[in-house]
């Protein structure tokens, strides 16, 4: 058996060969996660919303609902009127996101009781209206964050993308999650999300998107819950965005006077 | 039969080598194939409506049998080191392959709903173990306020919390149940203690201890049957031949279940017992006739001996094994395919035993040579005179006899209106078993383990946000709890509403009501499914709102118990009708109690139908009605004492004991085949009355005496069993054949006294 002796400099060598490509590969995953965090988008808008709900026997209910969302920059307001089903139909939901850690603020009307309530303990890892949609989900994460690891560049239907790792600094709903981005878009095509087991529990797919006055907008995209065996898909239509809407769309009051 | 035996005699090492390839075939199928069935769902018949409708309403509300943890500490669950064993435990058992973890349910993944001045809040009761006084005490406030979960996961003296995993049919396996056991051990200690229950639980120790329960009872029971064989035939080799005989035949039935793919069930566990109780009795007839004739004629030679065996003795032994055969086969005639199967294999292994009592036996006692003679208690001897004093004194005091049987008969049909069916399946272990106390502490600490579910359903969508059909259900529920203390709690779409209601008007106890606008309702839903976990919706109603399932859990099993709530339910079926609202029942609650009327029905059918059977083949045996009629009365008898003894001692029938009817016809009717077939005998050779009983009962009481003594020994076996049903079946069966046989020589055998019958041609 031949020996061979390493001398210290291509032991060397050898090691950044095998770390340098890494360090550069989270380098870029990092970057490219910022350059998604600070995608330009719209200061306000309104759009019709319908949210299919679909469970693990293929049956579905859909709510009809008008959202309008401004963006504030620390804190983004957002507030939904249902339109069906008739029972709930006025039913209304504001809600404030806050740019850190805050959990959001929520109030729900309900026609009925005629009372605006608040809905404390609104944790970013609750399900959005009873959808496979937490909160979270829906909204941005800061890249600070988690840490990312770019695992490799991939072509899913047609588009180029980024397939990118994030693992989460402190430990939340998820321990990972592996984002398909597509490359000069900066919007996510796909994202699986892995449970704290580690096991698969989402999978959310971007299936239209477009380019509205200059902004890439998602308008349909569909989670599933392997686990359960659920979906939800969320599509806007009517979309309307950069319209100047007033901070008293925003407000309590709002909510009690319907659409 | 003559050409039998020749052939029988000149191969017989052929038929000794066959039986055994035949055997050793067997038990290679077995090995390979056989298998225990303990899901209790596949006792079931599915395509019964009830079944098939309860099977769409579990699918349809998530309704599923559920391993219960029950984790006691007696200084209270409120401390960090029981909380952690309970996230731990929830944990644990989330990533068992066999368990989702969405199914597993605990205070660790419930939500907590709670009103608060502004509005309402949504949190776990923890996630972080609660390690401060403070901390401690406020979640036991949550706790306690909850009416969701107070009493339903903690039990209300805060000694007990439960952890649910519901898991699906086809996932318990022995494997599976002993790792389930081994996780909940290892929490056990430092002052919890682990309590495991659940259907699954006691389906699988029922699983574990049926071949147990067979391995115990086999041997006595061979024990047991090779000593009275020794007593009776006084011949090794006789008892050997007939043991082995009878062996084979059960080896053989349950290799041919095998082979079609049929798993072992609780009743047929029984068949091997029954048929070495049963199936000896060919071989004490053959080998006593034998024995008798040998004494009698000697030096003949061994050929004319056994074929003069064979050539005497075929008929009764196919006389008495077609009649036990076809008692056992009427229970075909049952909708549960368990007892369907018993009929089967027990009618086949009887059968078996017959063909082999004939060609086995004069092949065995060829190639072995013949036993030794018995010797025969000779004329005058003190059983002679006892069967012809005993004789004289039935025919003398015969009125008064007559009178005390229908007395006796009329004071246990009378106990017969008594007799109940009970399906629970806790209580067919002995009170003492750990199961049975494990049940016990979770019915006394929580809301019950055993389910009744009220399936409503409406015409159209949206019925259950209606107030009025909401409230309906509310009565229903409140007044059938009220009635009831064995009902624990109920679950339904109400409780959430109701908490909704309270919750959104600052926690008020007033509002703990369905309101009065259906929009409210509806948005209350809405709100619900927003902010809790909305798959808890969908188990109390569907996602039209179309149909709701209406839970209630009882702390027992036990039959009766579940027919009354049943049936106070169903009166307010009328209620229900008129706003347009259809009632069913789901869950195995319900269905045990379903199995239960088609186990009384396949009772009563099967036990008309063997009666008849039995009549029309005695009738033909015979060749006489009145003959088949007079043969009749002792199992007749018999059946009313068997069911008398249950109803005035209050045993329960269910599956194991529903089988005693029809193995009590098959087997007693035996008795008075051979004493009619002897009497016959004797009053045709005779012509005289008096020298007619005294030598049947002399010959024929006799050798009866020992049948009886053989069978009921045998049955007096199961006596041993873990399960309570065999316990009492073996009981009872023993009984029957005494009333059997006692029947045969007292009332029967003055019915046939007195009828004259076989003497009217001479006079």
């Amino acid at each position: 058996m031949k020996t061979i002796a390493l001398k210290p400099g291509l032991a060397i060598i050898l090691m950044m060969a095998t770390f340098l490509p890494r360090a550069i590969m989270a380098q870029n995953a990092t970057e490219i996660a910022w350059k998604v965090y600070n995608r330009a988008t719209p200061k306000d808008g309104e759009s019709d919303m319908t949210m299919t709900l679909i469970n693990a026997k293929g049956k579905e209910r859909v709510r009809y609902l008008h959202q309008y969302f401004k963006d504030y920059g620390e804190v983004e307001k957002k507030i939904m009127f249902f339109k069906a089903p008739a029972d709930v139909k006025n039913t209304s939901f504001l809600n404030y996101s806050y740019d850190d850690d805050r959990d959001d603020d929520q109030w729900l009307y309900l026609p009925a009781l005629k009372k605006v309530k608040r809905i404390s303990g609104g944790n970013k890892e609750d399900y959005f209206m009873g959808s496979d949609f937490t909160y979270e989900d829906l909204e941005k994460r800061s890249p600070n964050k988690d840490e990312h690891t770019l695992l490799k560049t991939e072509t899913l239907n047609g588009e180029l993308c980024y397939v990118i790792a994030s693992v989460p600094v402190e430990e939340g709903q998820y321990s990972k999650r592996v984002a398909w981005i597509i490359k000069d878009k900066w919007i996510p095509l796909k994202i699986e999300f892995y449970d704290e087991d580690e096991e698969l529990l989402k999978t959310l797919s971007i299936t239209d998107y477009q380019k509205l006055q200059g902004y890439w907008t998602i308008v349909i995209q569909e989670m599933k819950n392997v686990q359960k065996d659920h979906k939800t898909v969320i599509t806007l239509s009517n979309i309307r965005i950069e319209v100047g809407l007033g901070d008293e769309k925003f407000t309590q009051r709002a909510m009690t006077k319907g659409l | 039969m003559k050409k039998i035996t020749e052939l029988t005699l000149k191969y017989h090492k052929a038929v000794l080598i066959i039986t055994l390839l035949l055997t050793a075939l067997a038990v290679g199928v077995l090995v390979k194939k056989v298998y225990i069935e303990t899901d209790l769902d596949e006792y079931m018949p599915r395509e019964h409506p009830a079944f098939v409708y309860s099977d769409m309403a579990e699918e349809k509300f998530d309704i599923r049998d559920a391993i219960v943890i029950a984790l006691e500490n007696k200084q209270g669950i409120y401390n960090p080191q029981t909380l952690q064993k309970v996230k731990d435990l929830t944990k644990a058992l989330g990533k068992m392959p066999e368990v989702d973890k969405a199914d597993v349910t605990s205070l660790y993944t419930a939500d907590n709903i709670i009103g608060s001045e502004e509005g309402l809040e949504v949190n776990p009761f923890y996630k972080r173990v609660p390690n401060t006084p403070e901390k401690l005490s406020a979640l036991r406030q949550a706790v306690t306020t909850n009416e969701m979960v107070y009493g339903r996961l903690v039990a209300h003296d805060a000694t007990a919390t439960l952890i649910i995993a519901k898991i699906d049919d086809d996932v318990f396996t022995e494997a599976f149940y002993h790792e389930i056991l081994n996780l909940s051990e290892s929490f056990n200690g430092d002052g919890d203690n682990v309590y495991v229950a659940g259907q699954p639980i006691i389906e699988g120790t029922m699983g574990i201890i049926m071949p147990q329960d067979m391995k115990t009872m086999m041997p006595v029971v061979m024990l047991l049957i090779v000593l009275v064989l020794m007593i009776v035939l006084r011949s090794l080799k006789a008892t050997i031949i007939t043991l082995f005989l009878v062996l084979v035949s059960a080896i053989w039935s349950f290799a041919i279940m095998a082979a079609l793919g049929i798993p072992i069930y609780a009743p047929t566990t029984l068949i091997p017992i029954l048929l070495i109780a049963i199936g000896v009795a060919d071989g004490i007839h053959m080998f006593s006739h034998l024995q008798l004739y040998r004494q009698q004629n000697t030096g003949k030679s061994k050929e004319h001996i056994i074929t003069n065996m064979v050539t005497e003795m075929w008929k009764p032994v196919v006389m008495t094994s077609v009649t036990t055969a076809v008692g056992f086969l009427t229970l075909i005639t049952s909708d549960v395919y368990p007892i369907k199967y018993f009929a089967v294999f027990s009618a086949l292994g009887v059968l078996f035993a017959m063909a082999l009592s004939l060609i086995f036996i004069p092949a065995g006692i060829q190639a072995a040579g013949l036993p030794r003679a018995r010797l025969q208690p000779k004329e005058g001897s003190f059983f002679n005179r006892g069967a012809a004093l005993y004789g004289r004194l039935m025919v003398r005091y015969r009125k008064i006899f007559s009178v005390w049987t229908v007395i006796f008969v009329a004071f246990f049909g009378y106990g017969m209106t008594k007799v109940w069916i009970n399906s629970s399946f806790l209580e067919r272990f002995p009170k003492s078993h750990q199961i049975v106390q494990t049940d016990a502490f979770v019915n006394e600490h929580f809301m019950g383990t055993t389910n009744i579910n009220v399936i409503l359903e409406a015409k159209e969508a949206d019925a259950f946000k209606n107030p009025q059909v909401l409230k309906m259900a509310e009565k229903m529920t409140r007044e059938t709890e009220a009635r009831f203390p064995e009902i624990g709690g109920a679950l339904s779409i109400n409780d959430f509403i109701r908490r909704m209601n309270k919750v959104l008007n600052e926690d008020r106890e007033e509002f703990n009501t369905i309101p009065d606008d259906q929009d409210l309702i509806a948005q209350y839903i809405l709100l619900y499914e927003m902010s809790g976990d909305p798959d808890n919706l969908w188990e109390v109603v569907d996602t039209d709102f179309q149909s709701g399932n209406y839970s209630l859990q009882v702390k027992t099993d036990n039959s009766k118990t579940l027919n009354a709530i049943i049936d106070y339910l169903r009166t307010y079926e009328g209620a229900f009708a008129q706003i347009g609202i259809k009632m069913n029942f789901a869950g195995s609650g319900y269905t045990s109690l379903v199995f239960n009327d088609l186990i009384l029905i396949g009772q009563i059918k099967s036990l008309a139908y063997s009666l008849v059977i039995v009549l029309a083949l005695l009738s033909f045996m015979f060749r006489s009605i009145k003959v088949g009629i007079i043969g009749t009365v002792p199992i007749v008898i018999t059946t009313i004492i068997s069911f008398g003894v249950l109803g005035w001692l209050n045993i329960p029938l269910e599956t194991t004991t529903a089988l005693i009817s029809s193995i009590a016809v098959g087997i007693g009717i035996d008795y008075a085949v051979h004493f009619i077939d002897r009497y016959k005998i004797n009053a045709l050779l005779t012509g005289d009355k008096e020298v007619t009983v005294r030598k049947t009962m002399a010959h024929s009481g006799r050798a009866l005496l020992f049948n009886a003594v053989v069978v009921i020994a045998g049955f007096l076996v199961l006596l041993l069993s873990e399960f309570v049903p065999n316990q009492a079946l073996g009981a009872i069966v023993s009984l029957n054949m005494f009333t059997s046989f006692v029947g045969t020589i007292t009332i029967m055998f003055i019915i046939l006294y007195m009828s004259d019958i076989y003497f009217k041609k001479k006079k």
